[in-house]
């Protein structure tokens, strides 16, 4: 047992040196990096590790003779999980999202220092202490908070009322619900049942399983399926369509929605809400092929209130693409992305 | 005829009777249900001798039907299609409802504990734990017959708020379930009668064969209050998912199709759970409530076991809740897309978000209210030191179940994050993860109990050892086979995705049938550490249980909320549109504070019905004081 927490105690120390090295410089930040479609297990895994090893590094502190005083287990470990959601994560998480992990993380230290009676005790016993202990450290600490409190509430409120020139904060719909039916064209299509007439096997049938099978590979490296490369002179069918849609997508999309359809395009930071990172797998591995279709022939104009504040510059592409160049470039979306539409039989 | 003879006929009569009355409604109904609903033929002309009838197809089942029924009304913005005071209609109409939907569910969700209740007793063969769950249930059905008269008058406000506040929807509404309308008063006759027959009969079919006519009379009672639900549901069914009418909202003649709609036994299922879990978090804050102000031991013994029986009710109903709403969800996808993606992934996204986060306080305190449990008994503390890896797993799992997919951030931000999906926070906030998230916390839940469960014993069968490596075993696999679920769930088509949901339930369930089950077997003539001391838990628990119920509550009021406002501008989903001032979709803060409100009149009235309840217990008689479990005798098989 003491092996193992000796092992726990290590990683933890070592975890804690290199997060503070990341964060100072000390150490270059790339020295563990999160690496994109990873970074979600990365995230947790990391923070599992740290939970081992700070359980080590107490254990083995106990054992010493030195015990860490809980309510500053308590306070140090929040702390913590503050600092790496702010410094570790990146791209920078929002606030909004940093409040709410930080008000659960709150919760959780509180259910484990009061999950017993007896710790529960250790951890307010400092509190308590502030409060009516006869000491002269302790009177000198109820001093300073009740001159600090009230400075600090007066800073609260005085920073809350001060007018900001901040941007307003948006909550923003980023899929606002589809009509039933749209128009393009001059043919209405129900959104609920049309189908990508492109998405077809080779004797030209509609076929989901068929292309499914050919798209890239997701993870690191995005293969081709093997003898499933569009650009091939030979490839007939739903291949020879994606690579028409590529070509489409190449000539009027990469611009904005870049080369690797990650919204990275070479006009992409002049827009803000830069646009849709296809690769992300809350967009397009979400919808049906008929939402995308919506919103490609209708743009950033045609959303519906509930789009609001429509922050979309996206053209209406019925108006410079033909039905079937529209079906065809989402056809090459998903081929390139590797995720498959969303179907609901 | 000897007394005992002539009492035990008349009880059977009384269960007669019972089923009688249930029986009544459906043998009148039959006419109507064969026949086109008595409804005159909206064109039916007299031709040369001949009626000419008009056909319509179903907007749903798409089949063809006899127009039977005037269409949906073209309402306009007027004092003739909806009067008002100076105040905005949906408002008081928002707050009745939902008044009665608290007490409706409380009522209905009462007597099925009391069933499961009272049948404990009478199959429990210790005679003094028999006697105080017939107490409990007894205590229970008490409280039960306040709020049903509650009941009762707030659905006649609710009815006279429809009729005056929305004349011409309720005349449409009314005219398409008439039959359906006639059956449910029925069936609240049948309702109340047996209610009463059960209560006032408690006292005189105590024992034996009598006891068990009783407990029959139990079953009748909640077979009435769950058709009566049903019956309910299929107005607000239609409302979301109409069928049984035409494109104009003919009625083509079809109750069944009109009843039957695509969402009307997903909602079935969820509300029967959910009503549960709400009866059994509202029982529990009432048994807290009496707690933190007992002034003897053994009235704090007594309201401890009380909370304690409740919330095991109420979570044993909360677990499978998740998946019924998963369920839901996915109908409500399929019938139709862009309802689906109002919900979770446009305008009412956020509050999704909330309800999520409402979700995890449930399980959270549920938890919490476990590891405070395993303070009263002795022996317990060799789980208590591990209760830190218990949290961390539940704040993983609450943390990416409440990840939400629209990110509220400013422009500043949202140009920092380079663009509005994050490479973290995106994955947290789809399907896949969620449902991850959601079952890592139920099957910890599940893990808590079983620690509750076994928390004063040591098992002393001969493969103890064996059995206790298994069950590690067990949940580390199940924890494993959830994560991996929900990372592979980002590299299959949707619909396979949708369908992987089954895997990880089944996981979590049977993480909760065969470990309970085994954890009995191996704790069968237990060496026992100590005994549970009732009444020796920290104050804590019971602000947990309090909690539990005030979340259910809130909850419920936002679900609520959720679904009726997924229609949007339509009082019938694309049938007939809201044309009133009100058809546009409240802020999200106006919404949490009216669902304050609510909650808040409901915690009040509530307390006055509990109030009620409390000054007739102080005229019990001693027998039943005398039954007042949780005395320092009480036997450490109580969970």
């Amino acid at each position: 047992m003491k092996a193992l927490m000796s092992v726990g105690a290590l990683i933890g120390v070592l975890g804690l040196l290199m997060l503070i090295g990341m964060i100072f410089g000390v150490v270059p930040s790339n020295t563990v990096r999160l690496v994109e479609g990873y970074m979600p297990m990365q995230v947790l895994s990391e923070l599992a590790i740290f939970v081992a090893g700070f359980a080590g590094l107490s254990y083995l502190a106990n054992s010493m003779g030195m015990t860490i005083p809980r309510f500053w287990q308590g306070v140090l470990f929040w702390a913590f999980i503050q600092t790496y959601l702010k410094f570790r994560i990146y791209p920078p998480i929002p606030f909004s999202v940093r409040a709410m992990y930080g008000v659960v993380s709150f919760v959780a230290v509180f259910m484990w220092v009061s999950a017993n009676e007896e710790d529960w005790k250790k951890f307010r016993q400092p509190i308590l202490n502030v409060l009516d202990a006869n000491t002269g450290f302790h009177k000198a600490l109820r001093t300073m908070y009740l001159i600090l409190l009230p400075i600090l509430i007066g800073g609260f409120s005085f920073m809350t009322m001060k007018p900001s020139v901040d941007e307003p904060i948006e909550l923003r719909t980023v899929h606002p619900a589809p009509p039933a039916s749209t128009k393009v064209h001059g043919k209405t299509y129900t959104l609920q049942t049309s189908q990508n007439p492109y998405r077809v096997n080779l004797e030209g049938k509609y076929d989901q399983a068929y292309s499914n099978k050919l798209i890239v590979e997701q993870g690191m490296g995005r293969l081709m399926a093997p003898n499933a490369n569009p650009w091939d002179d030979k490839a007939e069918g739903y291949l020879k369509y994606v690579r028409e849609g590529g070509e489409i997508f190449f000539q009027n999309c990469h611009f904005c929605h870049g080369d690797n359809l990650n919204g990275r395009g070479l006009h992409a930071f002049a827009f803000n809400p830069i646009p849709a990172n296809f690769t992300d797998p809350g967009t397009i591995a979400q919808l049906q092929e008929t939402f995308i279709f919506w919103r490609v022939a209708k743009g950033g104009i045609g959303l519906p209130n509930e789009g609001f504040p429509w922050a979309s510059v996206m053209p209406p592409w019925e108006q410079h693409l033909t039905t079937d160049e529209i079906w065809k470039v989402i056809l090459f979306e998903y081929w390139h992305t590797g995720y498959y539409p969303r179907t609901w039989d | 005829m000897g007394s005992v003879t002539r009492t035990k006929l008349m009880s059977v009569m009384a269960l007669c009777a019972m089923i009688g009355l249930l029986l009544m409604p459906i043998l009148v109904a039959i006419p109507a249900l064969a026949g086109d609903g008595g409804a005159p033929a909206a064109d039916g002309k007299k031709e040369g001798g001949e009626a000419k009838v008009e056909k319509g197809k179903d907007v749903y089942y798409k089949t063809e039907g006899i127009v039977s029924g005037p269409p949906a009304p073209k309402t306009t913005d007027s004092e003739k299609d909806y009067p008002r005071y100076n105040f905005e209609s949906r408002v008081l109409l928002w707050f009745a409802n939902q008044q009665h939907l608290y007490y409706g569910s409380f009522v209905l969700a009462v007597p099925i504990f009391c069933m499961v209740i009272e049948f404990m007793g009478v199959v429990t063969k210790d005679k003094a734990m028999a006697k105080r769950y017939d107490q409990l249930a007894y205590d229970f059905i008490k409280i039960s017959l306040t709020a049903y008269s509650l009941t009762a008058i707030l659905g006649g406000i609710l009815i006279f708020t429809f009729l005056t506040l929305y004349p011409a929807f309720f005349q449409y509404l009314s005219g398409i379930f008439r039959p359906v309308m006639h059956i449910y008063a029925l069936m609240f006759v049948a309702e109340s009668g047996t209610l009463y027959i059960y209560y006032y009969g408690w006292d005189k079919m105590k024992e034996g064969f009598l006891k068990w006519i009783h407990l029959s009379m139990s079953v009748v009672l909640n077979v009435i209050g769950t058709i009566l639900m049903f019956l309910a549901n299929s107005w607000i069914g239609f409302m979301m998912s109409p069928a049984g009418v035409d494109e104009q909202g003919r009625y083509l003649g079809n109750i069944w199709h009109v009843i039957h709609t695509a969402l009307w036994n997903p909602l079935n299922l969820h509300r029967i759970l959910g009503n549960m879990a709400f009866g059994g978090g509202v029982v529990a804050a009432y048994a807290a409530y009496r707690f933190l102000s007992a002034k003897t031991d053994e009235e704090r013994a007594h309201y401890d076991w009380m909370g304690y029986i409740a919330m095991a009710l109420g979570v044993a109903f909360l677990i499978p809740l998740p998946f019924a709403g998963y369920w839901l969800m996915r109908e409500v996808y399929a019938y139709r897309q862009q309802m689906g993606i109002t919900l979770m992934g446009g305008l009412l996204a956020w509050l999704f978000i909330i309800q999520a986060t409402m979700i995890g306080i449930l399980f959270l305190s549920t938890n919490y209210y476990l590891w405070q449990a395993l303070g009263r008994m002795r022996g317990a503390e060799k789980y208590q030191r591990y209760i830190k890896y218990l949290v961390f797993l539940l704040t993983c799992g609450y943390l990416v179940f409440i990840t939400p997919h629209t990110i509220v951030m400013t422009p500043a931000e949202l140009k920092a994050m380079g663009g509005q999906q994050h490479p973290v926070l995106g994955n947290y906030g789809v399907m896949s993860a969620k449902n991850g998230g959601i079952n890592v916390i139920i099957t910890t839940t599940v893990l808590s109990f079983v620690w509750y469960m076994r928390g004063n014993k040591v098992s002393t069968v001969s493969w103890a050892k064996f059995g206790n490596i298994f069950m590690g075993c067990f949940f580390f696999f199940a924890y494993l086979n959830i994560i991996m679920l929900a990372i592979y769930g980002y590299y299959i088509p949707a619909n396979v995705r949708v369908g992987l949901s089954v895997p990880q339930v089944a996981t979590t369930l049977s993480c909760l049938f065969f470990m309970f089950a085994l954890n009995s077997v191996m704790m069968k003539g237990a060496k026992q550490m100590g005994p549970i001391e009732w009444g020796k838990i920290s104050a804590r628990s019971q602000y947990a249980l309090i909690m539990l119920a005030t979340a259910f509550t809130w909850m419920m009021g936002l679900m609520g909320y959720i679904r009726s406002s997924v229609r949007l501008f339509w009082h019938v989903n694309e049938i007939m549109r809201d044309n009133s001032p009100w058809a546009y979709t409240h802020t999200v803060g106006f919404a949490a504070n009216m669902i304050s409100a609510n909650v808040l009149f409901f915690w009040i009235s509530i307390m006055f019905v509990f109030w009620l309840g409390a000054l007739a217990a102080k005229k019990a008689p001693v027998e039943a004081k005398a039954a007042v479990p949780g005395r320092a005798t009480a036997p450490a098989v109580g969970h």
